[in-house]
């Protein structure tokens, strides 16, 4: 689980660092959805702005072209007086003042005479009767003459202008009627009536933006490069008319729609992407959690399994103990019987003198004794019971341990016991030490050498030593001496030591080992003297 | 060996008297054999019944008895004995911790446990026949 709630941490601020790739994904998307249909938006607006401002500009063209058209009729009317012959021209100077405004426009017949024309009838600011017109005129005359219709032209003078619309042939052949107005300054900032509202335009007598034929700009920055060209007629030839709106037509918050549209759309997407990031860290925090229980939850019913398998271990050991405890109990009748009737069985042998029966009997004893040790350790290991402490004098032990498990051929046993060390323990337990320790010396030296078993006192305990001059031990083998059913050898089931182990620290005592290989073995039990040591049952 | 100098009966005047208790019909027949080996007057009993009996009826020495037997039990005889009591040394081959304990309070002679040394038996039994010696003579 350690590892699983390390790890999960990590990936939790590796997390932190960057956004996911789907929240990415998520911003790429909404933002490019965003600015699309800013944009879309945008083409659309400026679009309709076009449509409208070439609406107005129609509007002002039709309004122009119409007051125009009334220029013509009246140049038409006026020839038709002037050419009623006699007092013609009088007749068109009269009417002729009440269709001038401003004193600074004229009215004027012209007529044909060799290569020039003549003033023949004027009115207002106009050349007087008999006058030739400026040959810079003539050009407007000619083309009037050649065209059915009106023509209009400007014509400079001086410092000034003229704008001059002209209509040949009006008061009769090689006439034409002309109505010049002065023009003082073409631009100007100032509008130019409720006809164009608020548009910025300019107006030209030409059907392109020449600006030699411009008549009439309310701005002085021209040409207007971005407006909408618009040619209208003015009797037989186009005028033009340039128009841009300084304002937008469709109002500033239609114009201002695709700034709206992207700053929404920028919100909806940060906001989107945050929660999609948010939810992704949930979700990822929520996996990570889940994987972590479910690893956690794993490795508890693994160790369920594991103590249940345990549990039947130990039922299964418990069930063995029980039995192993229960054979052995019953064993322990039989053979003492068998010890108690190889007893009787040598003291025939002895009256009958018969050395090879005393020998065959010998090792039945041995191999009884062995088996009766393995018995004892076997219930003590299953069953282990409290000592019943007596007053042991230890040589008397000895000396029976001695009797029992009788040196082997090729091994001598050197004995160092003080005879007056006596200990409160429990007899049998403690016989079972020796024995174990002394045929466990037998056992180290196959090919014969020396057990040394020595007893002493120092001052509060008893030392029990014996030493082998056997094979000897290694490390390994020494750390697990103590541990039940470990056994070198080739029979026995590797309890006795255990047992050892046991029964010394139930009476409050230590064993220690002493090992060299090749050298030998050394186990020295140290247990506190009795305290009746001095007055022990002789 | 100290026990093992007074193991021989017969150089008393008078023959100690031992009842050997075993429902065990081996191990009770080769311990009255090997004791009556030593010189001592062997009785014998297969359970504490009759062993309480022949307790109350005869004068007996010692006592060497089996503590788990069918029926009445050796401590349990051990309780009951009379007075002046017999030596009694028990014999076990379980683990019957309380009843060891009762054993000792009940002043048992020695308890030993199944299977022993015979040598340690027959110490055991010339020790308590000793005691009781040494227990008349100083009533005389």
């Amino acid at each position: 689980m350690t590892a699983a709630t390390v790890a999960a941490p990590n990936a939790r601020r590796r997390g932190r660092l960057r956004l996911r790739f789907i929240s990415i994904v998520m911003l790429i998307i909404l933002g490019g959805v965003a600015v699309a249909s800013s944009l879309i938006t945008q083409g659309v607006i400026r679009n309709q702005e076009r449509v409208l401002l070439q609406e107005r500009t129609e509007e002002a063209a039709s309004v122009l072209s119409g007051a125009f058209a009334g220029v013509q009729q009246s140049l038409g009317l006026l020839g038709t007086l002037a050419g009623t012959g006699k007092g013609g021209s009088s007749s068109f100077a009269t009417a002729a003042r009440s269709v001038i405004v401003p004193s600074s426009e004229g009215l004027m017949v012209t007529t044909r005479r060799g290569s020039g024309m003549v003033v023949t009838a004027a009115a207002g600011d106009a050349p007087a009767v008999g006058q030739a017109i400026p040959a810079d005129q003539e050009p407007l005359a000619r083309r009037a003459l050649s065209t059915v219709g009106m023509v209009s032209g400007l014509l400079p003078d001086g410092s000034h202008s003229w704008l001059a619309f002209a209509l040949g042939n009006a008061a009769g052949p090689g006439t034409v009627v002309w109505e010049r107005a002065e023009i003082a300054a073409k631009t100007s900032s100032k509008p130019l009536g409720a006809a164009w509202g608020d548009l910025i335009i300019a107006i030209y007598v030409t059907s392109r933006p020449d600006s030699s034929a411009l008549i009439a700009a309310n701005t002085k920055n021209l040409p207007l490069t971005g407006g909408i060209q618009y040619p209208f007629p003015v009797g037989a030839q186009k005028w033009l008319v340039v128009a841009e709106s300084p304002n937008p037509l469709v109002g500033a918050l239609a114009q201002n729609t695709p700034w709206i549209i992207l700053i929404i759309g920028a919100i909806v997407a940060g906001l989107v992407t945050t929660v999609v990031e948010a939810q992704s860290r949930r979700r990822d925090y929520a996996a990570a959690l889940v994987e972590e229980r479910t690893a956690s939850l794993r490795q508890a019913v693994a160790e369920l399994q594991e103590t249940q398998a345990q549990l039947v271990r130990q039922e299964k050991m418990a069930a063995m103990g029980q039995l192993a405890s229960m054979v052995g109990h019953e064993l322990r009748n039989p053979l003492a019987v068998i010890m108690n009737v190889l007893y009787l069985l040598e003291m025939m042998a002895d009256a009958q003198g018969s050395e090879a029966m005393a020998r065959h009997l010998a090792t039945a004893k041995r191999e009884t004794s062995a088996a009766t040790l393995i018995v004892a350790d076997l219930l003590d290991y299953s069953a282990g019971r409290a000592p019943m402490l007596t007053p042991v004098q230890v040589a008397d032990l000895v000396a029976e341990v001695l009797s029992v498990v009788p040196p082997r051929a090729g091994i001598e046993v050197a004995q160092h016991v003080d005879p007056d060390v006596a200990i409160d323990a429990d007899r049998d337990q403690m016989r079972q030490v020796l024995l174990n320790l002394i045929t466990n010396g037998y056992d180290a030296m196959p090919g014969g050498g020396i057990l040394d078993i020595s007893v002493r006192s120092t001052g509060e305990s008893a030392q029990i030593t014996v030493s082998d001059t056997g094979t000897g031990m290694d490390e390994e083998t020494r750390a697990s001496i103590f541990t039940p059913f470990y056994t070198t050898k080739s029979r026995g089931i590797g309890l006795g030591l255990a047992v050892t182990k046991r029964v010394v620290e139930a009476h409050g005592g230590t064993i220690s080992v002493q090992s060299t290989p090749a050298v030998g073995t050394s186990f020295t039990v140290t247990v506190r003297v009795g305290a009746t040591m001095a007055s022990v049952r002789q | 060996m100290n026990a093992m100098n007074a193991m021989n009966p017969t150089t008393a005047t008078k023959r100690p008297d031992v009842l050997v208790v075993d429902d065990e019909p081996g191990m009770r027949d080769t311990l009255v054999a090997i004791l009556e080996l030593q010189g001592y007057r062997v009785s014998s009993a297969p359970d504490g019944e009759t062993a309480f009996a022949a307790v109350q009826d005869g004068a007996f020495d010692v006592v060497v008895m089996d503590i788990r037997m069918p029926g009445r039990d050796g401590v349990s005889v051990l309780e009951e004995m009379g007075n002046p009591p017999p030596h009694v040394i028990l014999m076990t081959a379980y683990a019957q911790e309380e009843r060891l304990r009762t054993a000792v309070e009940a002043n048992a002679f020695a308890i030993i446990y199944k299977p022993f040394e015979t040598r340690r038996m027959l110490g055991l039994v010339a020790e308590a026949s000793q005691a009781v010696k040494e227990r008349s003579q100083a009533a005389e």
